[in-house]
């Protein structure tokens, strides 16, 4: 299942109105460690459905959601609950890992 | 059987994907497994100049044309990575993380290479805070600032010069003397008259320094043993590269002591039917068009082991006579007189056994399986069973005498 693209906007809404715990991807077209990470959470996300949100940022479409967390590369995870920033995956992370960070966000 | 295969290859890079074109040109079933995107370590290479027939090419583009063309020819692509392997019996098992179980008669190891990681302070923990390991990936989050690059080799030095699109300075630690770098010397000349580009000699870096983000890198002088501190916004690590052959470490296969696996130059490992090509072998041109060499060697080598396989397989094993496996080299003349007497001796003698030559100039899989050395040499086989070996006498008395 393709993840969501989400654009500043879109950002917003999901994360500091709606308050959604969930993770974004930051992501671009022309990164290799990205095509393993994205469609890994594609994977993963209807295990969490309705749960836990899945969300892709591409960085060249939407700078500015970069510059505001200060990123340093791509691709990063990073996760949110009640509109507060929860923490960071950085590079090619695990399945696993993945599985743990939402454990802890979601308080499980 | 779904999951059975003729050949798998295990890496869907140039060696793998020359291999899979070999493979499907000699119509074996054959399978790639990759984990990641089709194309290994060329698939992230901008730019490739010396690839026989395209002048200029990307990475990406070049692998394309790989993956079509063995597609061209039916060959089977399955995206997961490879967790666990039994190489032990001549129906060769294949795990996947998924927990997908697969066999083939034939398994080419392609499985290439990863980043080297150096393990200092600061490395692990500030990754995607500064760390990184990929240029064109990364390379635009420092835009006007201080980049430190590690190494001297091709990829250090021409990722460098990509980086300085981008960055204020790019610093290159350097462990060797002033003036001396590892890579191709277009790329040193390109690097010394690039004016965003400094070197830093004799050195190697011990920690990165910085607590949310990378603030600078602490630089070891190999000379002088002394340490000092640079500021910078960004570390990139291209430390060389190692094996990506940990999941075979309990197969039986033979490796070097750095995870690199010796091969013959028909590509063949220390294990029957299991060959390994491309950057994970022990070699000394790790290049598109070596890869590609491999490959080609490695299918063809294979697909001559399962022909003798499965030839062995149905006219040997379920035979119902008893068969004299008789082993001849036409260049010793004593083995051919023998095998006439042989043949002649079983032309006159009944039907219990069957006569099944075995050339030993392209039958080694077989005179290795038997141990045989010297022709002639017969082996008899009863239901593909060793029941005893013949003394192979040119008296036609005593070898009848064996035989009854």
């Amino acid at each position: 299942m393709s993840l969501q693209q989400l654009n500043s906007t879109g950002f917003e809404e999901i994360i500091y109105d709606n308050c959604e715990p969930c993770l974004v991807i930051f992501s671009k077209k022309e990164c290799h460690v990205c095509k393993e990470v994205v469609p890994m959470l594609e994977e993963l996300k209807p295990q969490y459905d309705g749960k836990f949100g899945f969300y892709y940022v591409d960085v060249e479409e939407d700078k500015e959601l970069f510059q505001r967390f200060s990123l340093k590369g791509v691709p990063q995870i990073l996760f949110f609950n009640n509109g507060e920033y929860q923490g960071k995956l950085a590079g090619k992370v695990e399945e696993e890992s993945v599985e743990e960070k939402i454990a802890e966000v979601l308080g499980v | 059987m779904a999951n059975s295969y003729d050949l798998i290859i295990i890496g869907g890079g140039p060696a793998g994907l020359s291999a899979a074109i070999y493979g499907g040109r000699a119509k074996l079933k054959t399978l790639v497994i990759n984990k990641g995107t089709i194309g290994g370590l060329a698939d992230t290479t901008r730019e490739i100049v010396n690839y026989p027939g395209y002048i200029q090419v990307s990475g990406p583009d070049l692998m394309k044309d790989f993956k079509k063309h063995a597609e061209h020819f039916n060959v089977e692509f399955l995206k997961e990575e490879v967790v666990s392997v039994d190489f032990s019996q001549e129906e060769k098992i294949i795990r996947t993380k998924k927990g997908k179980e697969l066999s083939a008669k034939a398994v080419i190891l392609a499985c290439g290479s990863e980043p080297r990681i150096l393990n200092i302070p600061g490395e692990k923990t500030l990754r995607g805070s500064g760390v990184a390991y990929c240029a064109t990936c990364d390379a635009e989050f420092f835009e006007g600032e201080d980049v430190v690059v590690v190494g001297s080799g091709d990829q250090a030095i021409e990722e460098g010069m990509y980086i300085t699109k981008f960055a204020r300075k790019v610093t290159v630690i350097v462990l060797h003397d002033e003036g001396v770098l590892d890579c191709n010397k277009v790329s040193a000349e390109r690097a010394f008259n690039n004016e965003k580009m400094e070197f830093i000699w004799n050195s190697t870096i011990e920690a990165v320094l910085g607590e949310e983000n990378v603030e600078g890198v602490k630089i070891k002088n190999l000379k002088t043993g002394g340490s000092s501190e640079l500021t910078c916004q960004g570390v990139f690590f291209f430390v060389g590269m190692i094996p990506s052959t940990h999941f075979l470490k309990d197969s039986g296969l033979e490796t070097d002591t750095r995870g690199y696996i010796p091969v013959n130059e028909g590509m063949e490992t220390n294990l029957e039917g299991i060959y390994a090509v491309g950057d994970n072998r022990v070699k000394y041109l790790r290049q598109v068009v070596s890869a590609a060499g491999d490959g080609a060697t490695a299918a063809v080598v294979a697909e001559r082991y399962i022909e003798e396989l499965n030839y062995f397989n149905s006219n040997i094993i379920q035979s119902d006579k008893k068969i004299l496996l008789l082993f001849f080299n036409v260049l010793v003349n004593e083995s051919l007189e023998f095998s006439t007497l042989l043949e002649g001796l079983i032309s006159e003698n009944g039907d219990e056994y069957k006569i099944f030559k075995v050339d030993m100039a392209t039958k080694k899989s077989l005179a290795g399986k038997y141990q045989i050395e010297k022709v002639p040499a017969v082996v008899v086989l009863d239901k593909g069973e060793e029941v005893k070996r013949l003394d192979c006498s040119m008296d036609k008395e005593q070898l009848k005498s064996q035989l009854s």
